[in-house]
């Protein structure tokens, strides 16, 4: 027997769909944990500041990462089998930070009460782009059907009682609220056609960990493009950053967390799609609560009306990530899902048997040692350095937190990641 | 990359779907502004 077929034999039986619903959650978990360190910024910087430093330590974490998991050689061989997804892989980036930046204005015209639930709906966006370009949930039951898109709608429905809650303690302001709703539903548009690129990925047989290398740098380069518009050229925007510097640790960090909910949601658009996935990975406004409720006391004084929305839309919310769970896809699905990667390697001339075995977790590579190379070193030697340097330069941030409840929460951070990181390990090797 | 594969890349709807929309929402952006 060889090495390949022991190492295969050794790994865990736990089946695909259900490894994609963990890591749906897994990313809810770290997605919302991305969060909390936002909210240690109080003086008023520019939401897109903010945008700006997370995406910074987004870059830092989406090389760094792949890096200790898979190693470059691994990543540049991944990317060097299907060159033809770089173009994808850089629409994702710019699509999402296209996104993010509409998420600012909207929550500036309409307040996050009401900014929230619809860029939210762009796990409905994506359930209709997987169907359409996919054939996510074609020849699936009407009780699969039923399940997913209403457990996806009730997730959207949480997010919107949610929302409404909180707002009666931030007090949104709502100024052009037209302006506001067509930004967020833009935002909502562009995060939902974001997905694409993932699924096209994976069913092409791209290691997600691949894909993120290339991403970020659509990302940061829009990014940049974008602040240097609306900042009116590189020395205001540069002022800015400098005014920022202080508080860019916080961002920052919030940025690695959010690669990480990032990566388990990549994940989950392969094992299960996206139809199913991001639906579950949007429950992440829970975990974004619980770190507002919990540790930022950001509730004191709610109504008990409010917090009755805030326990109904959590539970509307959990209900909608159940009935997602419980819906495996059918055989007849899968064929569909099949019949789409086939699509994919006849028209790029990929070999169909190769990344059939890396769609169903199998990558002939993954068990593989990857020899590693002297710039892995630097690279994390530099990824490294830019936390040091950032936190050297950070001013305390005046806000009274919950030490227990911040030590609490971020263990519950931590358990998904070991917990979920071990399964994914132990049944695909990261592949 | 071969010009088949570029035939490939500037021939698939997948690719069409995100850039137009990726179009709209920087005219959008824009408009907003």
């Amino acid at each position: 027997m060889s090495s390949g077929a022991t190492a295969a034999d050794s790994r865990s039986t736990i089946s695909l769909h259900r490894l994609g619903v963990f890591c749906g959650l897994a990313a809810a978990v770290w997605l919302g944990s991305a969060e909390a360190p936002t909210k240690l910024v109080n003086e008023g910087f520019s939401p897109f500041l903010i945008s700006m430093g997370m995406v910074m330590g987004a870059f830092v974490a989406r090389w760094s990462l792949p890096t200790v998991i898979k190693g470059t050689k691994f990543l540049f061989a991944d990317l060097r089998d299907k060159p033809h997804l770089i173009v994808w892989a850089l629409l994702g980036g710019m699509l999402w930070a296209v996104g993010n930046t509409l998420t600012i204005f909207a929550v500036r015209e309409v307040g996050l009460a009401i900014a929230f639930p619809l860029w939210n709906t762009n796990s409905l966006v994506g359930l209709l782009w997987g169907c359409l370009l996919f054939k996510e949930l074609r020849g699936s039951r009407p009780r699969d059907w039923a399940q997913v898109l209403g457990g996806a709608t009730a997730i959207v429905y949480g997010a919107a009682v949610l929302a409404v809650a909180t707002a009666e303690r931030s007090g949104g302001a709502q100024h052009r609220a037209l302006v506001g709703i067509v930004a967020a539903l833009g935002a909502g548009v562009m995060f939902g056609t974001m997905y694409i690129p993932y699924r096209k990925a994976y069913i092409s047989g791209m290691n997600p960990l691949s894909l993120v290398t290339i991403f970020t740098f659509g990302e940061l380069v829009t990014i940049t493009v974008l602040g240097l518009v609306f900042y009116g050229g590189a020395g205001n925007l540069m002022a800015e950053l400098h005014r920022a510097r202080p508080m860019l640790f916080w961002p920052f960090v919030g940025g690695f967390c959010w690669v990480i909910g990032d990566l388990f949601q990549q994940y989950a658009a392969k094992y299960i799609g996206i139809g199913r996935g991001i639906p579950l990975s949007n429950t992440n406004q829970l975990w974004g609560l619980a770190w507002g409720a919990l540790v930022f006391a950001e509730f004191d004084g709610l109504s008990p009306w409010g917090r009755a929305r805030i326990v109904a839309g959590s539970l509307i919310m959990i209900a909608g990530a159940i009935s997602i769970s419980m819906a495996a896809p059918p055989a007849s699905e899968l064929e569909n899902w099949n019949a789409a990667m086939h699509r994919e390697c006849a028209r790029y001339g990929l070999d169909s048997v190769s990344v059939a075995a890396v769609v169903r977790g199998d990558d002939p590579l993954a068990g593989l040692k990857h020899q590693r190379r002297w710039w892995e070193l630097l690279i994390m030697l530099a990824a490294f350095g830019v936390f040091v340097w950032l936190a050297l330069g950070t001013r305390a941030q005046h806000i009274a937190v919950s030490l227990p409840w911040m030590i609490v929460l971020t263990i519950g951070t931590f358990i998904p990641l070991v917990v979920v990181g071990t399964m994914l390990y132990r049944r695909t090797r990261f592949s | 990359m071969k010009s088949t594969a570029f035939a490939a890349i500037l021939t698939d709807a997948h690719l069409w779907v995100p850039v137009v929309v990726l179009i709209l929402g920087i005219v959008l952006l824009m408009t907003l502004r």
